[in-house]
């Protein structure tokens, strides 16, 4: 094969490998972070026998999950029903392929952006894939033959469909802030013009509460409501299966924690950074630690605010998304393009 | 020209006899012969992996093959997540083509939001398992294969007798032109009357679907 096909092909596939990992291994914590941190906010104790504070507890539950019998009951529609944890949890993980998390590194004589995809549509791509992420719920509650699955999904993607409206106005304003589809350019942009929050908090805002809404976290967890439709689209599942769907939850909040971070946080952006002249690759591992940290912060306000908020009635859900969020991202996008005329940008 | 157009009615007639006697307890396996054999065809071309018209084959291989199954599958869910998958290659299709921005928008809008509605209408109308092909049809079903085989025809006919020029000439290859910019640059210039026409139908529409769903509540 031709040389420059090989390398690419290499480069990439190690890049892949080690995000794919890196993500697993946060959705495994995320898990026991969830349970430690909802012990702390309830004056529990929480997790702590498996391990030191309990750290190998993830390790344990996974194993549990594989070893559980994984029933199949007689009423549902096979295929579809064996496919949809699969389609929840793809979509997820590809969206972050393009998300940039530091500048470019020089490894082994060559310059490595560190990212896996830097492509023309990145914004596109991820609205693409978010929108592909109704049909795995869709689908789990029809293909489980049952009224509460079904009535979960149905929730579920009416809940989706409404609230990726108002997500998708919200970018529009650092789109034109910025005048391209690219992450990179987005955080470049953000790098030379100070960050997005800081000047289109509504929008930040619009877009962090629809994040809550895309991932079916408290207080927008209708899908799953316990006390109305026993555990909605996932009452029929079991064992791996069934952590499929968890798996697929902590990873769209990842994902979605990643992109408020890249379109309103600086991405990797460090303040000051520049003004300290670290040599090249140890400013990029500086700017990759600090991207970690702040979707770690985001990541903890996603579990602080599920113990915190009780759940949304339906009509509560319905009048947010369409007389509250999408109303006012229209009235940003406005604003912003005064702006953007004016010549903030 | 005639001779060709009488095999394709001829081929299609075979197929229609067995697609006839296979499903719809066999149309899985139906479906994955037909699989296996473009498969074959697509090895036997011995095209590069990195080529373009590799990916343009397994492509165009994925689209048939939904497209056959959306009509052979007898579950009407089935077709739908069949359909998506239709939709999907053929974005792949623009992707090849360097449409970036066509590939993404066909996602969003078709795969994404138009077949969820579709998936919305079969899911409520709770549509059983179809009979199968013997339960529908009636004349129009002559006249499809009829038509089908003339297409067929047409299609050998089009391939014998394509010219020597390749699929696309790298001399006057654009590498910009499927991208936002320019595509926003020719709707709003070169494009714009019919551009501003078909958003204010969208709205006509919109308003209409308002005004015919709330009639009753007023």
């Amino acid at each position: 094969m031709d040389p420059t096909v090989t390398r690419v092909l290499a480069e990439a596939s190690v890049k892949i490998a080690l995000f794919f990992g890196v993500v697993l291994t946060v959705i495994a914590y995320m898990t026991w972070v969830e349970r430690r941190v909802s012990a702390w906010i309830q004056d529990r104790r929480g997790p702590n026998r498996v391990g030191p504070f309990g750290l190998l507890q993830p390790l344990a539950d996974g194993i549990k999950f594989l070893f559980k019998e994984a029933i199949t009951p007689p009423h549902v529609y096979r295929p579809v029903y064996l496919l949809a944890p699969a389609l929840i949890f793809i979509p997820a993980l590809v969206t972050f392929s393009v998300v940039p998390i530091g500048p470019t590194m020089s490894l082994f004589g060559r310059r490595i952006p560190l990212l896996i995809a830097d492509v023309d549509n990145g914004i596109l791509i991820i609205l693409a894939f978010a929108s592909m992420g109704v049909y795995g719920v869709a689908l789990a509650g029809w293909s489980s033959n049952n009224k509460y699955s079904l009535m979960g999904g149905l929730r579920s993607s009416a809940q989706l469909i409404s609230y990726e409206l108002a997500m998708g106005i919200a970018i529009v304003g650092v789109l034109m802030a910025t005048g391209s589809l690219r992450l990179t350019d987005i955080v470049t942009h953000q790098i030379t013009n100070g960050w997005n929050a800081l000047w289109q908090l509504p929008g930040f805002l619009i877009f962090v509460t629809a994040a809550f809404a895309e991932t079916n976290r408290l207080p927008f967890d209708l899908p799953e409501a316990e006390t109305e439709l026993v555990a909605g689209y996932h009452t029929e599942y079991s064992g791996m299966r069934f952590s499929m769907f968890y798996m697929a939850e902590y990873a769209n909040m990842i994902t979605a924690s990643a992109l408020a971070t890249t379109l309103y946080l600086g991405g990797y952006h460090v303040p000051g950074l520049a003004a300290l002249g670290l040599p090249e690759n140890a400013a990029a591992i500086v700017q990759v630690l600090a991207f970690c940290l702040k979707v770690a912060m985001f990541l903890f306000v996603f579990v602080w605010v599920r113990w915190t908020l009780p759940r949304f009635r339906y009509d509560q859900l319905m009048n947010l998304g369409w007389k509250g969020l999408l109303p006012i991202a229209l009235a940003h996008v406005l604003w912003v393009s005064f702006l953007v005329l004016g010549g903030r940008a | 020209m005639v001779v060709r157009l009488l095999l394709g009615l001829i081929f299609v007639l075979v197929a229609f006899a067995v697609v006839r006697a296979l499903a719809p307890a066999r149309a899985a396996l139906a479906g994955i012969v037909l699989g296996a054999g473009a498969v074959v065809l697509v090895a036997l071309n011995r095209q590069a992996i990195t080529s373009v018209e590799f990916w343009a084959g397994l492509c165009g291989f994925a689209a048939i093959l939904s497209a056959l199954l959306i009509v052979i599958h007898p579950n009407p869910m089935v077709s739908v997540l069949f359909l998506i998958v239709n939709l999907f290659s053929v974005a792949l299709f623009y992707l090849i083509l360097n449409a970036q921005f066509l590939a993404a928008i066909q996602v969003i809008v078709y795969a994404g939001a138009i077949m969820v509605l579709f998936l919305f209408v079969v899911m409520l109308l709770n549509l059983k398992a179809e009979e199968g092909l013997r339960g529908g049809g009636g004349p129009q079903r002559y006249g499809a294969v009829v038509l089908g085989g003339l297409f067929a025809g047409l299609m050998f006919h089009a391939l014998r007798n394509r010219g020597p020029r390749p699929y696309f000439e790298p001399g006057s290859f654009d590498s910009g032109f499927g991208t936002a910019r320019e595509l926003g640059r020719l709707l709003f210039t070169r494009y714009l009357f019919a551009f501003e026409a078909a958003s204010l139908l969208l709205i006509a529409a919109m308003i209409g679907a308002v005004i015919l769903a709330k009639r009753r509540i007023r």
